[in-house]
This record gives C-alpha cells, sequence and structure tokens, in this order.
C-alpha cells in the first residue's frame, strides 16, 4: 500500500468545488438519515461525512495554515496506513454512490462526488477491496468483468438472434446508433437483449452492435481509477467515431450511463456532435413520438405493479417521468408508486461495486430489506427496473428473504404492450 | 480596570480590532476557496443548470434548510431538524430584525429597517438559546453526530451560545449590574467575531457555494433539487 | 469659646423651634427618601424609628459645617444649579443656614482678599472643614491650564486636601474630568480622587450635579459625621444605587419595545422611549427620575430629551448624545474594512497559489487534468 499516493490524489483533486463543499459541512449528520446504509444497519461509521472524511481530514493538514501547523508540530496525526484499511471497507462495501445523501444534506454537497473521489485515493494507493479488482482487470484483459471477450460475445448474440428469432446486427455501417449492452443483460438476462431488439425494430431506429464497443459497463468507475476509466470509455467512444454513429444508446444499465453520460465527457474528447443517450430516454421519445404504440391496459389483470428507480439512471440520470408515461398507459389500474420514489428514491444495495464483495453481503441484504418493505407497503405483486444490476440484486434479495415478488425490466413490459 | 472602563474598551477599540479580524478572515477564507480553480465539467447539460439553482435556493433559502425534504431522514435525527431550525430562525430574527442589533447595522451599514416586536424576538432568543442546548446534547447522545464532534465543534458552540446568552441576560437585567451584562455580551461577541474566520462557522459564506453547486449539478441532469 | 450651634445659630436668625423641627425632618428626609429600595445604607436608615430624632440631637449640639469650595476647569454649572434652587427650599436650608463656606463665586471678595479669606479658613478649621470641589484639574504641562493667584490647580487641590476632614467632588469635572476630558483631552484633564488619593473623595457626578444630592451628601456628613456608604465610582449609594432606566416613567414603553424614532414623530409625542435617540438611562446611575431638576419639576426624559449619562465617567465620548447605546462606540472606517478585506483576500489568494502548487507536485505527470463529474 502506498499511502503518499492516496494523500497525493486528495490533494491533487481538491479544487475550488472540492473545497467549497469541504468548507461548507458543519457536521451535522443529516446525510446519514438518507443513507441507506446507514438506515439499514445502524452503523455510525456508515454516515456519508463519514466516509469522506480522509479527503477532509487530508485538506485540513494540507491546504490550511491550521492544520499545517498542528500537524507540523505533532497535534494532529497524519494519514496513515491503518486509516486507508478501514476507510476502504467503509468506501467500497457500504456505498453504492447513489447520492441521496447529497439531496438531505440542508447544505446540498454533493457527497456521492466527493466519496468517487476518496475512492480515487484509495485505488492510487492500491487499496481496493480485491473482489473489484479482479472484475478491474477481466475488464481491462478481457473486455468485461464478466468475461464477456469478442468470441463469447459474438457467440452469445448469434444464439439470442435464433432463441428468440431477432436479427442483431454488429459493426453495421451507416448506422445512426451504436447500442451498447452491459454484459450483465448479455450473460445474465439475454431475453432483456431480444426485447430491446424488438422494441428497437417496431420503432424504425437504424442501429447497429459493435464488437469493440461491447461492454457498456466501467469497472474503473467503482475502482476509482481514472486511468482504467478512461480506457473502458474510450473502447465505445471509438467504436462509435469508427462507425460513425449520431448516437450511443445505453442499455438497461446505470453505471454504463453515469460513465458515458457524465464521466467521459470530462476524461478525454468525446466526439463532435456524437449523442449519449439511454434506453428509458429513448422510449419516451418514441412512444411520445408514436415511433411505437402501447396497448393501454396490456399489462393489467395481474396484481399490482411499482416502479423501481435505479439511482444513476433517475437520480444522477434525469430520466424519472418516461417508466411513469409508459407504465400509466400500460398499466393504469395495476401502477402503484412505492414511497420515498423518484429522485428520493432508496437505492437497492447492489451498485457501486458493492454486489461483487462478498463481505459486503450483510450490508447488501440489509439494505435491500429497506427495498422490501417499501413494496409490501406498496403491496405490489411486480417491481419493474430498468437497470440489469438492480434486477440481479432484486432477484438475489427476493430469494434470500423467500419473497414471491416478481421482477421485470422496462423493456420487457414495453414488448408486451407493443401495439 | 472597573465595568465601566472595560466597558467602553470591547465596545470600542477592541469591537473595531475584532471586526477587522472578521473581515480579513472571511476575505482570507473565501480566496484560500476560490483560488484553488475550478474545472469546467463538459459534459452536456440534459436540462436547465439555472432553474436547477433557483429550485435549489427556493427549497435550501427561502423555505428553509431545515425541513426534512427527503422522506424518512427526519426521525432518527429529528434534534438537527427541530433545534437546528429553531436556532438559525431565533438567530436570524435577534441579529437582523431586534431593535438594538438593528441600530447597530444601521451605524455601520447607513441605513436601517423596521424591527420585530421585542417580545417576539425574545421569544424566539428563548427558543434559540433551549435549541442550542438541544444541540449540545445530540452532540453527544446521536451515534453519527457523536463521531463528528471534537474540540472544534464544542468551541464553536461554546462561543455562539456565549454571545446569546449574555445578549439575553442583558435584556432581561439578570443576575449582575446592566453595565456588567452589556460587558459581557460585547467582549463574548468580539471573541465570536474573531473566532468565525478560524472555525466552521464560515458556513454562512460557504453555504452558498454548496448550494449553487447542488443547484447546478441536479438542474444539468433535469432532476429536481 | 465654645462654637454655637445650629440650632443656635438658626435661633439667632428667627428661626422659631417648631420650623427647626421641620428643617431636620426635611434634612432626614433628603437623607434616606429618595433612595432605592433596598440599599444596606436606607435600609438602616429606614429601620431607624428615631432617625428624626438623630437629626434633631445632631443640629442642637454640632456647629454650623465649614465648607471650603473650590472651583478648577469648570463651568460654575453645579454652583449655578445650586444657587438657583428656590429658597426656602432644603439646598438653601443646608448651605446656608447649616454650613458655612468659602466660596469663590459666592463671595462679594474677589483677588487677594479672597485669597486670604480662604487661607484663615483653611488654618482656623484644619480638620474640620469640608472640601468640595468643582471643575476638573488639568495636569498637562505642569497644570498651567489652570492656575489662581499663580498658582496651579494641582497644588491647590492639593493642599487644601490636606485640611480637609471630607473631600466632596461634585459634579462630572471635578469626579470624572468632565467635559474638559473630553477627546482629545488637551489639558489632561483629571478628577479630584485621581490626584487626591490619600483620602477617600466622595464623587458627586452630574452635569450639573443634582443640588439636593450635593446638599443632601453634605448634610449626612453633618449629622453622622461619616462618609455614606459609596459604589466603586465612590458615588454615594443613596442616590447613584440605581439606573436612570430602572427608575424611568418611560420604561414600560422600553419593554414594550414602542420607540421614538425621531424628536417629533408620533412616538416621540407620546412620551415613548428614548432609547432609539440615544437615551443612555440603562448605564447611567443617578437619581433624576425620583428627585428631578428644578425642585422636582421634571428631568431630560421627562421632557423629551434621552438621558446624556453625565454622571458617568467620559459621557462626552460616549458615542454621541443621539446614538443609540447598542451602537459599538468605535467602527472601522470604510478604508479600514477595504484593506483588511484586501490583506485577508491576498494572503488567502497566497495560500491557494501555494495549495496549487502542491497540486502540481502531486500530479503525476502523465495525467490529463480532470473536468467535473
Amino acid at each position: 500500500m502506498n499511502t503518499r499516493e492516496a494523500i497525493h490524489t486528495f490533494v491533487e483533486k481538491t479544487d475550488g468545488w472540492v473545497a467549497a463543499q469541504l468548507e461548507a459541512c458543519t457536521r451535522c449528520g443529516i446525510c446519514a438519515e438518507a443513507c441507506p446504509f446507514y438506515q439499514a444497519t445502524g452503523k455510525p461509521e456508515f454516515a456519508p461525512v463519514w466516509k469522506v472524511e480522509l479527503l477532509r481530514r487530508t485538506y485540513q493538514q494540507k491546504f490550511t495554515l491550521a492544520g499545517r501547523l498542528r500537524t507540523g508540530l505533532g497535534l494532529q496525526r497524519k494519514v496513515e496506513d491503518e486509516d486507508l484499511v478501514e476507510w476502504s471497507k467503509i468506501v467500497y462495501e457500504a456505498c453504492t454512490v447513489c447520492n441521496r445523501c447529497a439531496m438531505a444534506c440542508p447544505m446540498g454537497i454533493q457527497l456521492g462526488p466527493l466519496l468517487d473521489e476518496v475512492r480515487a485515493g484509495l485505488a492510487a494507493a492500491g487499496v481496493v477491496p480485491e473482489d473489484i479488482m479482479v472484475a478491474v482487470r477481466k475488464q481491462i484483459n478481457q473486455g468485461s468483468p464478466l468475461g464477456v471477450t469478442d468470441q463469447v460475445f459474438e457467440e452469445r448474440l448469434e444464439w439470442v438472434a435464433d432463441e428468440w428469432d431477432v436479427s442483431i446486427p454488429i459493426d453495421k455501417e451507416g448506422a445512426e446508433t451504436l447500442v451498447v449492452f452491459s454484459s450483465i443483460e448479455i450473460m445474465k438476462f439475454p431475453q432483456s437483449i431480444a426485447d430491446i431488439v424488438r422494441i428497437l425494430d417496431a420503432a424504425g431506429e437504424n442501429w447497429t452492435l459493435s464488437r469493440k464497443g461491447r461492454e457498456g459497463i466501467n469497472w474503473g468507475i467503482y475502482e476509482g481509477n481514472a486511468e482504467h476509466t478512461k480506457l473502458f470509455v474510450k473502447r465505445v467512444l471509438d467504436a462509435a467515431e469508427e462507425l460513425g454513429v449520431r448516437r450511443i444508446m445505453i442499455t438497461e444499465c446505470g453505471n454504463a450511463y453515469d460513465a458515458l453520460r457524465w464521466t467521459a465527457p470530462n476524461l478525454v474528447r468525446v466526439p463532435a456532435g456524437l449523442e449519449i443517450t439511454h434506453i428509458v430516454g429513448m422510449l419516451g421519445e418514441y412512444v411520445r413520438s408514436g415511433r411505437i404504440k402501447l396497448k393501454a391496459g396490456a399489462a393489467d389483470g395481474d396484481g399490482v405493479i411499482t416502479f423501481h428507480d435505479a439511482c444513476k439512471i433517475q437520480r444522477r440520470g434525469g430520466l424519472i417521468e418516461e417508466p411513469r408515461q409508459i407504465l400509466n398507459v400500460i398499466a393504469p389500474n395495476s401502477f402503484r408508486e412505492m414511497s420515498p420514489n423518484k429522485e428520493a428514491a432508496i437505492c437497492c444495495g447492489g451498485g457501486g461495486g458493492v454486489a461483487a464483495i462478498k463481505t459486503a453481503d450483510p450490508y447488501r441484504y440489509a439494505v435491500f430489506g429497506l427495498k422490501l418493505a417499501q413494496i409490501r407497503a406498496a403491496q405490489a405483486d411486480t417491481v419493474v427496473m430498468a437497470c440489469a444490476n438492480c434486477r440481479l440484486q432484486f432477484l438475489d434479495g427476493l430469494a434470500h428473504f423467500n419473497s414471491n415478488v416478481k421482477v421485470r425490466s422496462l423493456s420487457e413490459m414495453v414488448v408486451g404492450a407493443l401495439g | 480596570m472597573d465595568w465601566n472602563s472595560f466597558l467602553r474598551f470591547v465596545r470600542g477599540p477592541l469591537f473595531e480590532a475584532s471586526l477587522l479580524v472578521f473581515v480579513a478572515g472571511l476575505a482570507y477564507r473565501l480566496l484560500r476557496v476560490v483560488t484553488l480553480g475550478w474545472a469546467r465539467n463538459r459534459a452536456p447539460a440534459a436540462g436547465s443548470r439555472v432553474v436547477g439553482v433557483g429550485r435549489s435556493y427556493a427549497k435550501g433559502v427561502i423555505a428553509w434548510p431545515f425541513i426534512p425534504w427527503v422522506k424518512d431522514t427526519f426521525r432518527g435525527n429529528a434534534v438537527t431538524y427541530l433545534a437546528g431550525g429553531l436556532f438559525h430562525l431565533g438567530l436570524f430574527v435577534v441579529i437582523l430584525l431586534g431593535t438594538a442589533h438593528m441600530l447597530a447595522w444601521k451605524s455601520l451599514l447607513g441605513f436601517g429597517w423596521p424591527t420585530l416586536s421585542p417580545s417576539i424576538v425574545d421569544f424566539l432568543a428563548a427558543g434559540a438559546i433551549v435549541a442550542m442546548i438541544a444541540l449540545l446534547i445530540n452532540r453527544f447522545s446521536h451515534p453519527v453526530v457523536r463521531k463528528l464532534t471534537g474540540p472544534a465543534e464544542l468551541l464553536n458552540w461554546l462561543v455562539v451560545f456565549l454571545a446569546m446568552v449574555t445578549g439575553y441576560m442583558m435584556t432581561h437585567h439578570l443576575f449582575f449590574r446592566y453595565e456588567v451584562l452589556f460587558g459581557l455580551h460585547m467582549v463574548a461577541v468580539d471573541v465570536l467575531l474573531i473566532w468565525i474566520p478560524f472555525s466552521a462557522i464560515p458556513h454562512f459564506v460557504f453555504y452558498f457555494f454548496s448550494r449553487t453547486i447542488h443547484g447546478v449539478e441536479h438542474g444539468r441532469r433535469a432532476v429536481t433539487p | 469659646m465654645r462654637e454655637e450651634t445650629i440650632y443656635e445659630h438658626l435661633q439667632r436668625e428667627g428661626v422659631s423651634r417648631r420650623e427647626f423641627i421641620k428643617y431636620c425632618g426635611m434634612v432626614a428626609g433628603a437623607m434616606g427618601l429618595w433612595a432605592t429600595p433596598v440599599l444596606s445604607e436606607s435600609a438602616r436608615l429606614f429601620g431607624n424609628p428615631d432617625l428624626i430624632g438623630e437629626v434633631i440631637r445632631a443640629l442642637e449640639t454640632k456647629p454650623r459645617l465649614p465648607i471650603i469650595w473650590l472651583e478648577f476647569q469648570d463651568c460654575a454649572g453645579c454652583t449655578e444649579a445650586l444657587t438657583r434652587s428656590q429658597s426656602p427650599t432644603f439646598v438653601d436650608l443646608v448651605l446656608n443656614k447649616i454650613s458655612i463656606d468659602y466660596h469663590e463665586t459666592l463671595f462679594a471678595a474677589a483677588g487677594f482678599q479672597a485669597e486670604e479669606a480662604r487661607q484663615r479658613a483653611m488654618q482656623a478649621y484644619a480638620g474640620r472643614y469640608v472640601l468640595v470641589v468643582e471643575g476638573s484639574i488639568p495636569t498637562g504641562a505642569r497644570g498651567v491650564y489652570c492656575t489662581v493667584g499663580g498658582r496651579s490647580a494641582v497644588n491647590i487641590l492639593k493642599e487644601a486636601a490636606a485640611g480637609a476632614t471630607a473631600i466632596i467632588a461634585t459634579g462630572n469635572c471635578a469626579a470624572f474630568g468632565g467635559i474638559p476630558k473630553a477627546k482629545p483631552d488637551p489639558t489632561e484633564a483629571k478628577g479630584v480622587w485621581e490626584i487626591v488619593t490619600d483620602k477617600p473623595v466622595v464623587n458627586i457626578p452630574g452635569c450639573p450635579a443634582i443640588p439636593e444630592v450635593t446638599a443632601g451628601t453634605i448634610a449626612r456628613f453633618l449629622v453622622f459625621g461619616t462618609l455614606p456608604e459609596l459604589d466603586d465610582l465612590n458615588r454615594p449609594k443613596t442616590f447613584y444605587g440605581t439606573t436612570i432606566h430602572d427608575q424611568c416613567l418611560r420604561r414600560h414603553f422600553y419593554d414594550a419595545g414602542k420607540f421614538a424614532g425621531t424628536f417629533d414623530d408620533e412616538g416621540a409625542r407620546n412620551g415613548w422611549c428614548l432609547y432609539k435617540l440615544g437615551c443612555k438611562g440603562p448605564t447611567t446611575y443617578n437619581a433624576c427620575p425620583a428627585i428631578k431638576w428644578d425642585g422636582g419639576l421634571s428631568f431630560p426624559i421627562q421632557s423629551g430629551h434621552p438621558c446624556l449619562g453625565c454622571s458617568q465617567p467620559d459621557f462626552w465620548d460616549g458615542g454621541g448624545f443621539y446614538q443609540a447605546q447598542s451602537v459599538p462606540l468605535d467602527r472601522p472606517t470604510l478604508e479600514a474594512v477595504g484593506i483588511a478585506a484586501g490583506v485577508g483576500a491576498l494572503v488567502g489568494a497566497g495560500v491557494a497559489v501555494a495549495n496549487r502548487s502542491q497540486k502540481k507536485r502531486a500530479n503525476e505527470p502523465e495525467a490529463e487534468t480532470t473536468g467535473r463529474d
């Protein structure tokens, strides 16, 4: 472990944006009340303000005269190895970077992005949970954390095309839209691929997949490593540029949207005129413009349906109204909202890399318990969501709690109502 | 030194010095942050950042940051919401809408304004003091807040509390002669003014930064802040 | 030859026994009547059922009190206030009937004759006379700013104080320096007790001192032969034990937050509190609301003018008569504030620049500058 590197990274990352917010914090602790990990476990070290404490301490010790004086005089401890180990645990195992804390903070501090900076320091020091590094290395070497190599990609898609009788173009010249799946969909929810293909064809979209840009997921973000993040987004962006597409469409993955829509432009040069979209946004547009027609009430009659807002798609992505517009058409008598929802929704607990870390299981299930309570309060029989990782977490969590609640993807619901 | 000379000193040269330290210190804190540099966010905005900022301020200033906007955040730390809100309300009403303070502002700014009746101001002042005591207890009893409490937080509490409590005692002529209370209040205020730039109390300045950033980030992503 | 007692003197002047008893009643009342309730002195006086009897016995047996009255850097206002008191009143009784005084302003004599009269009195009554001082004593330039007959006020005072049995400083000037001491204090004016340090000096501040207060203190000394209980500014607690504020007739308006904003607005005409117009009542100790002026006619606040605080030290430098008490006495100028802000900003920017170079050193050479997510 290289603690100096961590400190250097913290220092490097602390600009006016970070410093102003560190200075604004009054140590009130309200952020903890919005954090699902703290709410589910009651552990005070899971409070978001505590998770970013390393960053604040470094700022105080390195950037303020009082801090420099006190550390110099030995009146306060510098950041040391044990600190990195301690913080690595809480920052990777007990945070999905859902940013719900930022909504509750009376000062409006963006604790999620600040926590990303903490991860950056820990990554620079090499104090990242091994489970995450395994996935990172796989993505570096094989192009996907789930091992979806070139070959696996082609074989898998061939099988999907065959199994569901759809046509899946790869690297098609002249396509307008590059569709980027996540390896979770490819490996775990192959039917979703078929569903999405059907929707795109129904909408008359001129689309293609890409071998090079086959993976939307970005484990560099979970690790907190800018170099790896850059590497992974470049694969997709280069593919888009080579294919000459006008837009990239991320499918049902929140992390991928986060990586390409909001993070990539600040790391690399995004080709001019290239639009980054998400299938939820596109679905909304297809429905509004009439490019696809939905049969009203098609999903009614099968119990209560509710919608789970995925942190990176809804709260961090802004695509909040589109799922409601769709569900209100196809299930007007069955759709019921959970509470809280929309931008204040509770995280499923599986994002941010947490689901990959075995030692984080107890926390992850505890957080899911909150979700289950919400579903039960809404008396829902089915939960719809637009993120494949949430789907994994839900399926695992529901099984863990022996629940019969059904899980559907938004695309699945749309396909079932195509008219 | 007798109480009259003490009062002259803390109302006179010490106040002037404290105010200058306050101004210099806040300018220092502000520039120390602002000059660190600001990177431009190159991700294209999906919504209006201006609207986001407007909404952020509407929720955070005009309608008060002490309303628990996010569901289920109230119960676990109700004291911070309630007492924090009551404290800030009392603080602003007393120092801006209390007649004696307004006259002090008038002498510094050149203009005054109408004030509230002393019974209302007094009630809120008492409320603020009670709130501060509740907040102090919370600092030791709430598991999260306890982790965040160190000598700096306690000192912040103390200098603010002393200023408020001496002001209250002065208004009500409690325990000591008026000129003694006046002197104690002024010295507490002077100490507070000097201490502010060295503490976390300038959150009242950085609040505008964080609130604006909050609004920009949400507006960019077309999410209601 | 035994000195004639006060009673004998009064008899000689044609005062009847009945009138004499009445006078004793006035004296007794004046010593304790306008005291604030729970002060030890007044409690003792009030608790004494035979107070009048004590006064009668004192005046029957004691000779008239010799008073030497000196004036230095003054306006003679305190004397004027005394002499303007109507007769027969308590003041008149005390100063004209039961004491003998040597008062430069009131003497018909002047110049050397007055000086000689004073010297003779000081010798004749050495150790027995009460020294009353009016006006401040300038100490700058070796005391040259106030000289009488070629001698500095400092020396005259010291000489007179040496033979006095009690020293009373009447008026704010004699007590605390008064108007001559106001900034920039060119004469380095001092109160009596700053110069006479080996004997207790009773301060009767005010601008002017309330005549009944000066006279009442003298009477008290006459009757009991001791100085009254004094506060920490050596003022008799009987008269200076409470603030104007605590006895003010407009206090309920203060408590209700009803203030006059200007001198002729509705509030002023309704008699509302004068805090905003600069009243120094809350920090001023004196007997004005109780004793009032002009034989109990009125006092500043009652007449619609804020209290000046004239019985307090440095009241001329108290921020201005029309500046509210809550206003700080010293305020930085706009230039000073600008300089402070500028210095702070510069140092802050400097530290930030130093921090930025820290960041550059921490930066790996090949990493690009990252934008904000």
